[in-house]
């Protein structure tokens, strides 16, 4: 058994085969054969040792005549190491005794070899990869035109893969994919995205572990905890299978709250909406009796295709969404990404600090454009239903301005060709810039609506990047210092008169919602996951209790104080709730 | 003749250890011998002496000991001519006899 520790991005406990993606995306297709199938795969075998056998001698052959001996010498090597009897002898008996595919037999047995040497220190360790050149060799040959699809999965998985990209995430099959493991990432990774739009546990960052798992072999993926499980023990795999089960429970019971309010004991009522990327996510949301979606993220429009999207690629995007929530708000933030995103000249602006470079509103705002090709977008879906326009990022009244005026330029056009929209359409702003805050009192005088977003917050209020293991551990959304600037942006919206939600992850840690709510938050914006874990906490509190909460805990004085007490507060009231 | 195993112990000095050619010249050497060779750093996993893969796979960093055991006729020749191996591997003209 081995455990690996990463960052957990998506929740839940997975268990099942691995599917492992390398870079050159080969996958393992399946690790038992029939026992009646063991002559026919041992021929297999044999055919492929034979077809590799000779692409490497015509390699040694071509190598040693263009350079010399010395260097076609490896290729003698390789070719000692595959025909000897000792590997073929392994293989066949794993094949016949254990009825363990070839392709399975061969990385497995590769792997291992490959593994003693990888964990030799100094440079013998690189010899590790004329193993694995064999293994790839051997695959290539064994699952020839075979070699299968990730697109077209028949049996549920875990993929495990060193990054995974937009393209081929937007290729795998969902209905099979049960996690995510990348060796790569940090927690605003493509793949935490997409596992969280998917409702599956993923880890991200585990540092290289590939070359211990084998395709098909039984993985355990702790999404909670941030764990991989690589060849588990009885004991664990009961553990986990329990905890599953019990998972599967608590989320059937949660299921029954659907159709109640989100209203707190003493009879306030809660506004909690869905936070999605993809327009598939908005099944989710109305599945959990979602009040609306709080915050439409429209990168992936952007990152998917791998261009620049046209205003009816947006629309149709928009239109499912808007369609689906009914009378219900949609509030569709516009495109909130960094400038390395857009490489579509190949000119990529080389920023040495992308955090505090050219992102957000203020590439939309130099991208005028592309910007204006989304607003007619979201403007010509906003007659089909309930929508809301938010801008990220705004760290200054100029650039509210500056993009509310795009918008109100686009309306023009539209007027003029007669497109019809919604004219008074909200128009609300992301809070996540410590300036924007302080500056509160004067933008929430110009817009309709506040979101807070507590990612950004975070990371500009303590300085710390999230995805460096180094100082992730300063990234604490209950840090004094956040709640403060929390506090603040909720007593200026209220000041304004103008409501204030709040999106991004803090929203949805059930530890958090009494204190949140103790603040005067009434507007969350979640994963539709966590939409009925939210509602029971909120349904089990009153306002009271929930601003005894709040006053006592900003009156600590660490992130750590505050989240034990949090905790207890939380199994007082909900016994065995997720924390 | 003789079948009574012979042993020597030889310190790896190439400075990687005992990388691809090392295995590939020590296969060689054994595979023109008339005796059977086995190696090993510990004894819980011993080489074949013919499987450049399972010698390889001993994965022997420079400065470790490797332990060698002939049987057979030419037993005590073979030891001979497989110590060097071990030593600067680079230092050495690779495999002589090569077959190409």
């Amino acid at each position: 058994m081995q455990k690996l520790q990463g960052i957990a991005v998506s929740p839940g406990v997975a268990i099942g085969e691995a599917l492992v993606i390398d870079n050159e995306g080969f996958r393992i297709p399946r690790r038992f054969v029939d026992r009646d199938a063991v002559v026919d795969e041992l021929q297999r075998l044999e055919k492929a040792i034979a077809a590799a056998g000779a692409e490497i001698a015509r390699n040694r052959d071509a190598v040693t005549q263009e350079l010399g001996e010395q260097y076609g010498k490896i290729f003698e090597a390789h070719l000692q190491m595959l025909q000897g009897a000792s590997l073929r002898n392994e293989l066949e008996e794993m094949i016949s005794q254990r009825h363990y595919s070839p392709e399975y037999a061969v990385s497995r047995t590769l792997r291992r070899y490959a593994q003693v040497l990888q964990r030799v220190e100094g440079s013998l360790a690189e010899r590790a990869s004329d193993i694995f050149d064999i293994e790839k060799r051997l695959l290539k040959h064994l699952l020839g035109r075979r070699r299968e699809d990730i697109a077209h999965l028949t049996s549920p998985v875990l993929v495990l893969a060193h990054n995974l990209t937009p393209s081929e995430t937007a290729n795998l099959d969902r209905h099979f994919v049960r996690g995510f493991a990348t060796e790569i990432g940090g927690p605003g990774s493509h793949t935490a995205i997409v596992a969280e739009a998917l409702e599956i546990p993923a880890v991200v960052g585990l540092g290289a572990f590939l070359n211990e798992v084998s395709g098909g072999d039984l993985v355990i993926l702790d999404g909670d905890k941030g764990l991989v499980i690589l060849q588990p023990d009885e004991e664990t795999l009961a553990h986990y299978r329990h905890e599953a089960e019990e998972l599967r429970l608590q989320a059937a019971r949660l299921e029954q709250l659907r159709d109640l309010p989100a209203v707190t004991r003493d009879g306030t009522q809660i506004l909690l909406l869905g936070n999605i990327e993809f327009p598939y996510e908005v099944e989710h949301c109305v599945d959990r009796g979602a009040d609306g979606i709080g915050l439409y993220r429209t990168e992936f429009l952007y990152l998917e295709s791998g261009q620049e999207p046209t205003e009816e690629v947006h629309f149709d995007a928009y239109c499912q969404v808007v369609k689906a929530m009914g009378d219900k708000p949609v509030t569709i933030r516009t495109f909130d990404m960094g400038a390395d995103k857009l490489v579509r000249d190949g000119s990529a602006l080389d920023e040495k600090n992308p955090f505090l470079g050219l992102r957000s509103i203020r590439l939309a705002l130099r991208n005028v454009p592309m910007f204006r090709t989304q607003l007619r977008a979201v403007l010509r879906a906003s007659v089909l239903g309930k929508v809301q326009i938010m801008f990220p990022l705004i760290s200054t009244l100029l650039e509210l301005r500056q993009a509310k005026l795009f918008l109100k330029d686009v309306m023009e056009d539209l007027d003029e060709h007669g497109i019809p929209f919604h004219r008074e359409v909200p128009v609300g702003m992301m809070v996540e810039v410590p300036a924007a805050v302080m500056m509160l009192d004067q933008l929430a005088a110009e817009v309709d609506f506040l979101s807070i977003g507590t990612n950004d917050l975070i990371q500009y209020t303590l300085a710390v990047d999230r995805s460096n293991s180094q100082v992730v551990h300063l990234y604490n959304p209950t840090d004094p210092a956040v709640l403060k600037l929390i506090q603040l942006s909720i007593a200026s919206a209220e000041r304004c008169r103008v409501p204030i939600g709040m999106c991004g992850q803090m929203s949805a840690t059930p530890a958090n919602t009494p204190l949140l709510l103790g603040l005067g938050l009434r507007q969350f914006s979640v994963p539709p996951l966590v939409i009925p874990e939210i509602k029971n906490i909120i349904r089990h509190v009153t306002l009271d209790e929930c601003r005894g909460i709040s006053e006592r805990v900003l009156g600590m004085e660490s992130a750590r104080e505050i989240n034990s007490y949090l905790a207890d507060e939380l199994r007082k009231r909900i016994p065995n709730v997720t924390e | 003749m003789s079948s009574r195993p012979l042993h020597r112990t030889v310190v790896v000095t190439d400075p990687i250890g005992i990388h691809t050619r090392v295995a590939v010249a020590v296969a060689e050497i054994v595979h023109r011998s008339r005796s059977r060779v086995k190696l090993w750093v510990d004894p819980a996993y011993r080489a074949e002496g013919t499987e450049v893969i399972q010698i390889l796979g001993l994965a022997a960093p420079s400065g470790s000991q490797v332990h060698l055991e002939a049987v057979g006729p030419d037993a005590e020749a073979v030891l001979d001519a497989l110590e060097p191996v071990f030593a600067d591997f680079e230092k050495q003209v690779p495999c002589k006899n090569s077959k190409g």
